[in-house]
């Protein structure tokens, strides 16, 4: 039994990982999306969005060719850290940020749209700078859908599978994140560890997605 | 204040030159879609793709962002922070500015915001807001103050209740003001001067609304008056002995061929009728030997003796932006 908490841990950080560099990288974006006219938005949001609706095989399968040492990004990578990209944390990582980037930035998108350009101008004639009015006006008002795109985020790479099994295969300890552990334990007809392991994340992503509602729910009500 | 700026967008242009005097109201008059927030806005530096230059007194203005022209401005929709409660609302812009703590203490006496502090801005009516919104502009210490049309939307009772907070940003901080209004009401109250506007072309300036000039005389300390045909009222105010006032009815005024009685907390000139206008537009009624524009007021004969009652008269002194209320000792 013990050895379960190994696949649990190695999710835990891969989630908590991932859902930090996303929301890094994903607030610029979701900035920019939200309040550009530049005729290629749309294209942005498509390639942003493409996680949504491509079968998890077809990321892992470029991202697997990607991280090849054949590639100079696989190349760089494997000068640096004397370990490849692909069947490692690292590109398990990369991935991860890939696969859930529409998670963290539709929400984010959708909140810094409702904020509106009157509010940022506002900020902007009693003296804040563009930063200065991101931070103090912008982010604040955010705050639910901040909330929303990391619980998102965290939930949605602690689910996923196929792009894991596609790039890290299944080393334990390194790779083997609960969901390829779940596959692993039936293949193996373990139902009891895959009985622990399935009924634990069923029972988080209920409480995460109603946590999200309710997040969402009260934005209604105060957003006004 | 001096501009000369052009503005090109699909199916409307902005061309707008002059010279604004800095002090006092003026009004930016004209139909809704004819520019005049454009205008404001082209002036705070939040309109982008302007071009022209823009200059304050010696300071020049032009390509400046909105953060470094020191312009106060209303938004017709407050705009209030949500995040924040009114009294955040009010040091946001205080902060940035460096407006010291005896400063923001001033506005929020001057706004009577004390007991709105703490409130959360959608516990705000309609008149608090803005309210709120001309005080966080006040406190954000600005060199002039854009009004975008303040009162749209407000009914009557709440209008009523906002515009003495107008006139105190300019009598108490000594601010002059860009009032955008369609309003003949707010004109007639507020405006020292007129730009009309039409289809994105700043016109000329003009005279603002009626009003007549007295010389005021000493009462006693404090206390200023002046006469019309043997009627003495009083000034409030720190007038000196002999200075030419000018005496603004304002709007609401009502002709009337009875007095009201001795009770009444309005002002009661004295004036005659000198018939309507050759468009019929307007009542012209003659005032310690000047005459004015009324608004419409059928029924009376020319040369008749009429009491013009006023519930909002004030007094003016040209050039040095104070002002006085009247009080009525007819």
């Amino acid at each position: 039994m013990s050895d379960l908490w190994g696949p649990v841990w190695l999710s835990l950080r891969l989630a908590g990982l991932t859902t930090l560099i996303l929301l890094v990288l994903a607030m610029p974006l979701a900035w920019w999306l939200a309040r550009t006219r530049n005729p290629i938005r749309p294209f942005i949001e498509a390639l942003t969005a493409l996680p949504l609706v491509l079968p998890p095989t077809v990321l892992g399968f470029y991202l697997l060719l990607l991280f090849s040492p054949d590639t100079p990004l696989g190349a760089g990578f494997l000068r640096l850290t004397g370990d490849t990209l692909a069947f490692s944390f690292a590109g398990l990582l990369v991935a991860s940020v890939l696969y859930s980037l529409p998670f963290a930035v539709q929400p984010l998108q959708a909140a810094f749209h409702t904020i509106g350009h009157g509010t940022l101008e506002a900020a902007a004639t009693l003296g804040a700078g563009r930063f200065d009015a991101f931070r103090s006006v912008a982010l604040p008002l955010a705050r639910r859908g901040v909330l929303t795109a990391a619980v998102l985020t965290f939930a949605h790479t602690l689910g996923e599978f196929g792009v894991v099994l596609m790039v890290g295969g299944s080393i334990p300890g390194k790779t083997r994140v609960i969901s390829i552990e779940i596959y692993s334990a039936v293949e193996t007809l373990d139902y009891q560890a895959a009985h622990l392991l399935s009924g634990g994340l069923l029972v988080f992503s209920f409480l995460v997605l109603t946590l999200v509602y309710i997040l969402n729910r009260r934005g209604v009500h105060f957003g006004g | 204040m001096s501009f000369d700026l052009e503005l090109d967008h699909p199916g409307f242009e902005l061309r707008a030159a002059a010279e604004v005097p800095l002090r006092g109201i003026t009004v930016i008059s004209g139909a809704s879609g004819s520019g005049k927030t454009t205008l404001l806005r082209a002036l705070a530096g939040l309109e982008p793709g302007v071009r022209g230059p823009v200059r304050f007194g010696a300071e020049d203005w032009t390509g400046r962002p909105p953060k470094d022209r020191l312009v106060g401005f209303v938004f017709q929709d407050a705009r209030l922070f949500r995040h924040l409660n009114v009294e955040g609302n009010l040091r946001y812009g205080a902060a940035r500015r460096g407006t010291s703590e005896a400063v923001v203490q001033e506005v929020i006496d001057a706004f009577d915001l004390a007991p709105l502090l703490p409130r959360r801005t959608s516990a705000l009516s309609g008149g608090e807001a803005r309210r709120v919104a001309l005080a966080r502009a006040m406190a954000s210490q600005p060199r002039i103050l854009f009004l975008d049309e303040p009162m749209v939307g407000l009914d009557p009772a709440r209008r009523a209740e906002v515009l003495p907070y107008i006139t105190r940003a300019v009598d108490n901080f000594d601010l002059s003001v860009l009032y955008v209004s369609h309003s003949q009401f707010e004109m007639a109250l507020l405006a020292d001067r007129v730009y009309r506007m039409a289809s994105g072309q700043l016109g000329s300036l003009q005279d603002g609304p009626p009003r007549f000039l007295l010389p005021v005389v000493a009462a006693a300390a404090g206390q200023m008056s002046f006469e019309i045909d043997g009627h003495r009222f009083t000034l409030q105010g720190d007038a000196a002995p002999g200075e030419t006032w000018e005496i603004r009815p304002g709007h609401g005024c009502i002709l009337s061929s009875e007095h009201p009685g001795r009770n009444t907390a309005a002002a009661v000139l004295p004036v005659t009728c000198l018939g309507a206008d050759e468009a019929g537009r307007n009542q012209k009624v003659g005032i310690a030997g000047q005459s004015m524009d009324m608004e419409p007021a059928g029924g009376f004969e020319a040369g008749e003796k009429l009491w013009l009652i006023c519930p909002r008269l004030r007094a003016r002194h040209r050039g040095r932006s104070r002002h006085s209320p009247v009080t009525n000792r007819g």
